[in-house]
């Protein structure tokens, strides 16, 4: 049996991974913004968004990068794949609600299937973050493959 | 070389707001401007730590080496600073307001210092739902020998 299919076959469909409480200040938010150099004033400027409304929405404040979610989701599902040579494939998100400061949130991810193919060894999941008041501010659904070899040339190539 | 100076990054996304198409202007299939940007460690270690991704795989070389990997590489996450570092102060990603609804990011190869990444940035579709107007941005990103390093869609509120 080839390595991947042994470390395919250790995983269980249902395992729950748990990822890391986040909380949101004005500190994660310029760094965030510094990291990724999206400097929309939705982020920065507290006095815009007390006066600003989109369409039916005011937020009545800042509001955190939606970006930043799916940069959590990320880390919750590589977190847990690296170690079993697992490649992150795909990560859709839909984002339910706005994350404010002072709001925490923790991601979750859950294998919801398994599924090989001709060329591969394919994991599913579901995701999820929820806010301190449990309440679910982005779902989404990823895919990651459990590889013998990276993809694309060595590294110095 | 394309290294990105960070020194005189726009930070003003108030700066060229008139001359960025709006959603009556976004043409789905019209190319967006961009330009390549060469990832360098310093830069891949810096977004890693902003966004919260401490995983040495994207900083330290000793143990980058000894995974499948074979050597440091970028969060797969790091089209969110390409999606702005390659793009100018004219596009319609940095209007205020720009609300993110939704993305779907696919990744192939992994991208990793010294490489150049090349975007290719295009509207997919734009619709009214809800009294709300909507843009599907769609993007491919390339490395130096043009393989797929990425391709991701987005759905985005615009600012009336």
């Amino acid at each position: 049996m080839d390595p991947a299919q042994q470390r395919f076959d250790a995983i269980e469909v249902g395992t729950v991974i748990p990822g890391r409480p986040f909380t949101v200040t004005t500190e994660t938010i310029q760094a965030f913004g510094d990291a990724s150099l999206d400097y929309n004033p939705l982020h920065f400027d507290p006095e815009w968004m007390e006066k600003a409304s989109f369409g039916k929405t005011s937020f009545g404040g800042v509001i955190m990068h939606g970006m930043q979610n799916f940069a959590l989701i990320t880390r919750t599902l590589t977190d847990w794949l690296v170690p079993r040579g697992g490649y992150h494939r795909r990560l859709e998100t839909r984002w339910l609600k706005p994350t404010k400061l002072g709001h925490t949130i923790t991601p979750s991810a859950r294998v919801s299937a398994k599924h090989r193919t001709a060329g591969g060894y394919w994991l599913q999941f579901d995701v999820e973050v929820r806010n301190q008041d449990g309440e679910l501010v982005a779902t989404g659904d990823a895919l990651a493959e459990i590889v013998e070899r990276v993809p694309g040339a060595a590294p110095g190539q | 070389m394309n290294e990105l100076n960070l020194e005189s990054f726009e930070t003003d996304f108030w700066k060229d707001v008139a001359r960025r198409k709006t959603w009556d202007g976004i043409i789905p299939g019209e190319l967006r401007e961009t330009r390549p940007v060469t990832l360098t460690k310093e830069l891949i270690a810096k977004f890693a730590a902003g966004v919260g991704e401490d995983n040495p795989l994207y900083f330290d070389e000793e143990y980058a080496k000894k995974t499948i990997w074979g050597g440091i590489i970028a969060p797969p996450s790091i089209h969110i600073l390409l999606m702005f570092a390659c793009t100018t102060t004219e596009d319609w990603m940095r209007s205020p307001g720009t609300i993110n609804a939704g993305q779907s990011w696919f990744y192939n190869v992994p991208a990793r210092p010294g490489d150049t990444i090349h975007m290719r940035g295009t509207a997919l579709d734009r619709f009214i739902r809800k009294g709300r107007l909507f843009v599907i941005h769609d993007n491919v990103f390339t490395n130096q020998r043009g393989e797929v390093v990425c391709t991701g869609r987005g759905w985005t509120i615009r600012p009336e």
